[in-house]
């Protein structure tokens, strides 16, 4: 048992969370201009994760792209992590790689905690799924998190989530037992908007 | 049997290369300028890659940089893939994923020939690349032939994101580049990626 083998049902039922689904959730928080050079080469690189088609290319053209203009934007003083192990709690399947997680510290060569946002990079199998299968080991990591930070004593109130395959992003919230999830996908093209709940996410007030 | 199974021994006895190694290989290739952007992202990528320490945080803040710039550079005249099938013959053990890909075909929703160009990631050291990298490279000599897009010479590079070797496959011959080129030189590097595209390197 890993973080990958949770479906959304199962990861809701083993922690027993109680899920609610507001839409549009997200889409009043305040947006960020990530400024035109940002844009237009975020523009190429969609385009061209677009064609390889391939969750490899989409995390390195686009999402490691939208994160690291996240950091940036926070002034390094939040740090991310790629592919990092992220064993918390073996027994309770939440052990496994994350895809991205980022913390509220500022320490680059460890995770520290508070970690605040996991994003999840569904696999591209050939067939067109959605988003959505990314949801379930998306909400595991999010309680390993908030399991972390407890046991780190470091607790944050909420902890947020993202399932995505770069062109089009899911977000919750996590807050002790309440899942958030808002069914609206955001689109790549509003990336000042993806940008400014992620913003809105480190400042806990997402 | 797949690429990531091959070493650069069972590499070179399974398609008898004969291997020649020199230090000097890419010394005379020129170096490129690098673009304003390329140069402000790596000064603060390359330090947050080596941090995080990950094979994938390498790929993605390093390696596909890169890449994209030598695609811009050719002005998109040439295709780049990362992470694809490359299944060319299972049966010599010539299938698996490659890292990344460039291809002298501008086509960029699916690949064609004629392959150029076989980058493989590594996380600690770019010469443990080395034995999937020219499985890669001979599966690319095969897969061209094949399609009637014979180029005399393949090209390859094992990198860690922060240190990068290259390769070169004539035939039988498999040139292999003893020089360790460090990021910090990535006009260098570019220059290098830039002159197996123009096949003069």
């Amino acid at each position: 048992m890993a973080y990958s083998d949770f479906t959304l049902e199962t990861a809701v039922e083993t922690f027993d969370l109680k899920i609610v689904e507001p839409m549009g959730f997200f889409s009043g928080l305040e947006t960020i201009d990530p400024g035109r050079n940002f844009t237009t080469h975020l523009a190429n690189r969609v385009q061209l994760a677009d064609a390889i088609n391939t969750d490899k290319a989409k995390s390195e053209l686009i999402i490691s792209h939208v994160i690291f203009e996240l950091q940036e934007h926070c002034d390094c003083r939040i740090s991310f992590f790629s592919g990092t192990d992220f064993d918390v709690d073996a027994e309770s399947g939440l052990d496994g790689v994350c895809d991205f997680l980022i913390s509220l510290s500022p320490t680059q060569l460890f995770i520290t905690a508070p970690v605040a946002i996991l994003v999840e990079v569904p696999p591209i199998s050939g067939k067109d799924e959605s988003i959505i299968i990314g949801l379930g080991p998306c909400v595991a990591k999010m309680v390993a998190a908030q399991r972390f930070n407890a046991k780190k004593g470091n607790e944050i109130s909420r902890i947020y989530g993202a399932t995505t395959k770069g062109t089009e992003w899911m977000f919750l919230q996590l807050e002790e037992q309440r899942l958030s999830v808002d069914l609206m996908p955001y689109p790549i093209a509003q990336c000042d908007k993806i940008l400014g709940i992620l913003a809105s996410m480190v400042k806990q007030k997402a | 049997m797949a690429y990531s199974n091959f070493t650069l021994e069972t590499v070179r006895k399974t398609f008898q290369l004969e291997t020649f190694e020199a230090t000097d290989i890419s010394a005379d290739l020129a170096p490129v300028d690098l673009s304003a952007h390329l140069t402000t992202a790596l000064e603060k990528k390359v330090p947050l890659a080596i941090a995080i320490g990950t094979e994938k945080a390498s790929s993605e803040l390093i390696v596909t940089d890169v890449l994209v710039e030598l695609r811009e550079k050719f002005e998109n005249r040439i295709s780049f893939f990362s992470g694809i099938d490359f299944n060319v013959d299972p049966e010599s053990g010539l299938t698996g994923v490659c890292d990344f890909l460039v291809s002298l075909s501008p086509t960029q929703f699916h690949l064609e020939t004629p392959i150029i160009i076989l980058v493989e990631a590594k996380k600690d050291n770019p010469a443990l690349g080395f034995g999937q990298c020219v499985a890669e490279m001979i599966a690319a000599q095969r897969f061209n032939k094949e399609k009637g897009t014979d180029i005399p010479r393949i090209y390859g590079a094992a990198t860690t994101g922060t240190m990068w070797q290259f390769l070169k496959l004539e035939g039988n011959n498999l040139h292999i580049d003893r020089r360790v080129y460090s990021i910090e030189q990535c006009g260098k590097i570019l220059g290098i990626l830039s002159s197996m595209v123009e096949q003069k390197a």
